[in-house]
């Protein structure tokens, strides 16, 4: 319904909590996290961006960023964020609630049922199906989140690196984020007087 | 103090300091549970990963839900699935909070100018490595490849993408 009412990307949007109700925030979290296969940020960014436009374009960047540098389960934090963005506290809750209750339960009763069970050959090709397309979702999401940066050397200098670290040299995650990252942010204070 | 209290008490303090997410610290709950207290095997904690992985849903509160319930049954569950959610949820709420007030001071410009394509590059790679683990054919390999594009070119819904791709892999070709 709502998708094209605001197309123009200048176009100031209304405040976020005018536009998310308690319930929408509950049910929007549940389809997230049960359709969301390997991790739900690809369809967290398609509901509360591009669909219901809860935040911006640059305000859920903001929350990526966040909850990558906090501990905890990352997913789950982007639905914090959400939440207490568009309904403060309450609107946290309930889209954690959404997030990780009833979803959380009805999986853990699936997993429970499958423990019991002989494997199953026609469940396990489809997840793998399910697992390579989720794959390619989630780098797709990557080089959209980076597509405004194309042209700036200093920010695919610092996203080349975070790849190369994880995906080909295979660091830990912690040692990128305690290294590479504060050597980031030292880099761009070095260039600011230049380019700003 | 009870095995549930231990565990509970230990999987609050591993999501407490889970930077980068649960899988960061796994390698410690895996030494806690199986090599420390044999609550659980081997077998069982593999298992329970790769069941976490394929079932839509919070994965990692879902895991240590499942080591939970084999430590102390569905009290266990919760009490390990709210131990690895509630610390975390509330330290991103608080943080959120703060991040959000001071968005427009110039620190966090900075922060946010240097971090903010940090973690894009992340996500590209935590895509790549779910494809490397994942992707034992090509015409998996092929199914990732066409996601990549379909995303970056159309504003078709996902959903379709996974729909697809989960019935290529029921019929078998993938």
């Amino acid at each position: 319904m709502p998708t094209g009412a605001l197309q123009q990307p200048g176009a100031a949007a209304p405040p976020a909590s005018a536009r998310a109700s308690l319930g929408a925030l509950f049910i929007e979290f549940i389809k997230i996290s049960m359709l969301g296969f390997g991790g739900g940020i690809v369809l967290a960014h398609r509901c509360a961006v591009e669909r219901r436009r809860w935040l911006t374009e640059a305000e859920f960047a903001d929350a990526l960023t966040l909850c990558q540098f906090m501990p905890g389960p990352n997913v789950v934090g982007i639905a914090v964020c959400i939440g207490a963005k568009t309904r403060g506290l309450l609107g946290a809750l309930t889209a954690f609630a959404g997030f990780a209750l009833i979803p959380g339960t009805i999986g853990f009763m699936l997993a429970v049922l499958y423990l019991g069970q002989a494997r199953i050959p026609l469940v396990q090709h489809t997840l793998t199906g399910i697992s390579a397309a989720a794959a390619g979702l989630m780098i797709g999401t990557g080089l959209r989140f980076l597509r405004p940066h194309w042209r700036d050397p200093r920010a695919m200098t610092l996203a080349g690196a975070a790849f190369l670290g994880l995906a080909i040299i295979k660091l830990p995650l912690l040692l990128i984020l305690a290294v590479l990252a504060p050597l980031g942010i030292a880099m761009t204070a070095l260039m600011r007087p230049r380019t700003s | 103090m009870s095995p549930l209290s231990r565990l509970t008490l230990f999987l609050a303090l591993m999501s407490s300091v889970s930077f980068g997410g649960i899988p960061s610290v796994l390698p410690d709950i895996h030494d806690f549970v199986v090599t420390a207290h044999g609550w659980l095997t081997d077998r069982d904690f593999s298992n329970f990963f790769a069941l976490a992985q394929t079932i839509p849903g919070p994965n990692m509160i879902m895991m240590m839900g499942l080591v939970g319930w084999k430590v102390g049954g569905i009290p266990g569950a919760m009490a390990a699935a709210g131990a690895t959610a509630i610390p975390p949820c509330t330290m991103y709420f608080i943080g959120y909070r703060l991040w959000d007030r001071f968005r427009d001071a110039s620190w966090q410009k900075l922060v946010r100018a240097s971090l903010a394509p940090f973690t894009f590059g992340l996500v590209v790679a935590g895509g790549t490595v779910m494809a490397e683990t994942g992707d034992k054919s090509w015409a998996a390999i092929a199914i990732s490849a066409a996601s990549v594009i379909l995303l970056l070119t159309t504003r078709r819904n996902p959903l379709w993408m996974l729909g697809a791709a989960a019935l290529l892999g029921a019929l078998g070709l993938v």
